[in-house]
């Protein structure tokens, strides 16, 4: 046997790694599109924001992949779209269509040399701008209603978690934003829709320069915002299940708060994640234009894990006894048990 | 209609595990999955009034299974006389129901790559026998039939002993009732 037995069912995490990552990428992708969607809509960005559109597809494709590989009979997958209830039906369609309007939203930003038939139609683009945030903001909602709605995982059965993932998602999609932004498309796009007036041009290179330096001092202080809202509901969505009644709730929180988890939560997530970068962009520098940003992405991702991993169910009088006394580690023994018939 | 219910007699169990390896036998388990564990707390109360309190468990075929709407493929499923089951060939190995169910009822073979639960051995029972496990204890703990039917066991115990059901609050509506180990007349 290739994988390692797990009897104990109390302790054994069905879902792992791909998981995490796909509520990451999800709600990173989803809160670009929603981010990128909205500020081309107010402030007509949408060139310095192109890329990083591109790259909130490519996520949310990525984040699917690892879904679907991480499925235990992927053959079967395309049963998803039967049911009517499931939320994970409901997370792949809306998933699609983000993808597909960012996809079509991106198209048009493609170098204006190649005089693709479809620049002139802007109106789709702009219906494609609006449709992206849409969705893209219910992708990042759905990632923590999907585990939110789950009554069996106390730790996870409460109506903050959809409240953190959204603010968390949308913290990562900013820092990624601020790391991706006037990178591409350069401004040679716009350049080159001027003419050839070296004057014009010149003009026109200073006015988008001070764009992009106007763009990026909104997102980080937006990424500011949104990680000073993170902290503040992190705390609360830490402090109410650890003041909850469920016991096994209450049992988790405290690992977060003073048990093995506490490392983690306190210097990785707080200081690391989100402390130190809220400082960082108050500086200003390469601090806040690069290692802030990251810090932000990596606090996004270990904060998916964290929960995933999270996933205690409360257990049934003398469960946890019954799990800790079945054999472990005795695979090969008990396979050789196996009759020959 | 026909609703088919568990009663678990907690003072007749002895926790000697036969519904356990029963259940492994008929349904050809692989090694790594149990869907009927007997649990056991103790030793409970005061000296010289000891007590030890053995639990089977089983899959608890809700009325109301958060395991059936949660499952995209529609595989998870319900028939008209309550039995919960998961068609191997139609799921897809997400793992959501396994997540969803409170009294871990489900679980997946690495190999296998689909959801296993207890049917309450449903092919057996569509024949009119006993499910495996209620067909082996010798203890007569556990006691199956239709909760419909007032003239069935299950019936007269539900209706007549005090009997208890798990994480009630949860709106599960579990068709599994306990009678307590020292539980008795209503
Ligand atoms: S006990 Fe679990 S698997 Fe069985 S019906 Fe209820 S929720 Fe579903
Ligand atoms: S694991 Fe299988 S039965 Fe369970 S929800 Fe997913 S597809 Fe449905």
């Amino acid at each position: 046997m290739s994988h390692k037995m797990d009897t104990n069912k109390l302790e054994k995490h069905y879902w792992i790694w791909p998981i995490a990552w796909y509520l990451f990428l999800g709600g990173l992708g989803g809160g670009i599109l929603f981010a990128a969607g909205i500020l081309d809509m107010v402030f007509h960005a949408g060139y310095i924001l192109a890329l990083g559109v591109l790259f909130a597809v490519a996520c949310l494709g990525i984040g699917s992949m690892l879904l679907i590989f991480e499925l235990g009979q992927p053959k079967v997958f395309l049963r998803v779209f039967l049911s009517a209830t499931a939320i994970i039906k409901w997370g792949a369609c809306l998933l699609i269509l983000a993808m597909g309007f960012g996809f079509i939203y991106f198209l048009f930003w493609l170098p204006p040399e190649w005089n693709l038939f479809w620049y002139p139609w802007l109106w789709i683009r702009d219906l494609c701008a609006v449709l992206m945030a849409l969705f893209g903001l219910c992708v990042v909602v759905y990632t923590g209603v999907l585990l939110s709605t789950m009554k069996a995982k106390p730790f996870w059965n409460t109506p903050v978690l959809p409240v953190l993932f959204t603010v968390s998602a949308l913290s990562t999609a900013t820092a990624a934003l601020a790391l991706l932004a006037g990178m591409w498309p350069s401004y040679e796009y716009i350049l080159a829709m001027i003419g050839s007036d070296a004057m014009a041009q010149a003009m026109a290179g200073e006015v988008l320069h001070a764009n992009k330096e106007v763009m990026m001092e909104i997102l980080h202080i937006a990424d500011k915002i949104l990680v000073i809202a993170e902290i503040v509901v992190l705390l609360l969505y830490v402090l109410t299940t650890r003041a909850s009644g469920n016991l096994t709730a209450k049992a988790v929180a405290l690992e977060w708060i003073s048990g093995k988890k506490a490392l983690l939560f306190w210097v990785g997530m707080m200081l690391c994640g989100l402390t130190i970068p809220f400082l960082l962009y108050q500086l200003g520098g390469v601090g806040a234009e690069y290692v802030a940003p990251v810090l932000v992405l990596a606090a996004g991702l270990l904060l998916r894990f964290m929960i995933v991993y999270s996933d205690r169910r409360r257990s049934m009088p003398g469960e946890e006894q019954y799990y800790r006394r079945l054999p472990k580690g005795d695979e090969r023994f008990l396979q050789g048990w196996k009759a020959p018939y | 209609m026909t609703r088919y219910a568990m009663v678990m007699d907690q003072r007749r169990c002895i926790g000697c595990q036969s519904c356990t390896v029963a259940c492994r036998t008929w349904n050809e388990l692989p090694m790594d999955i149990i869907y009927n564990p007997v649990v056991s707390e103790g030793v409970l109360g005061e000296f010289p009034e000891v007590h030890q309190t053995f639990t089977p468990l089983i899959c608890m075929h809700c009325d109301n299974p958060p395991c059936t709407i949660c499952c995209p493929c529609k595989a998870s499923q319900q028939d008209e006389d309550g039995i919960v089951w998961v068609d191997e060939t139609k799921c897809m190995g997400c793992k959501v129901c396994v997540n969803s169910c409170p009294y871990g009822a489900r679980d997946v073979n690495h190999d296998e790559g689909f959801v296993r639960k207890c049917t309450f051995c449903k092919d057996r029972v569509r024949e009119g026998e006993q499910p495996y496990c209620v067909a082996t204890c010798h203890q007569k703990a556990r006691i199956f039939g239709d909760l419909d039917d007032p003239e069935s066991d299950v019936s007269k115990l539900v209706n007549r002993l005090v009997t208890e059901r798990f994480f009630e609050e949860l709106g599960t509506d579990p068709q599994v009732y306990y009678i307590p180990d020292l539980g008795g007349v209503k």
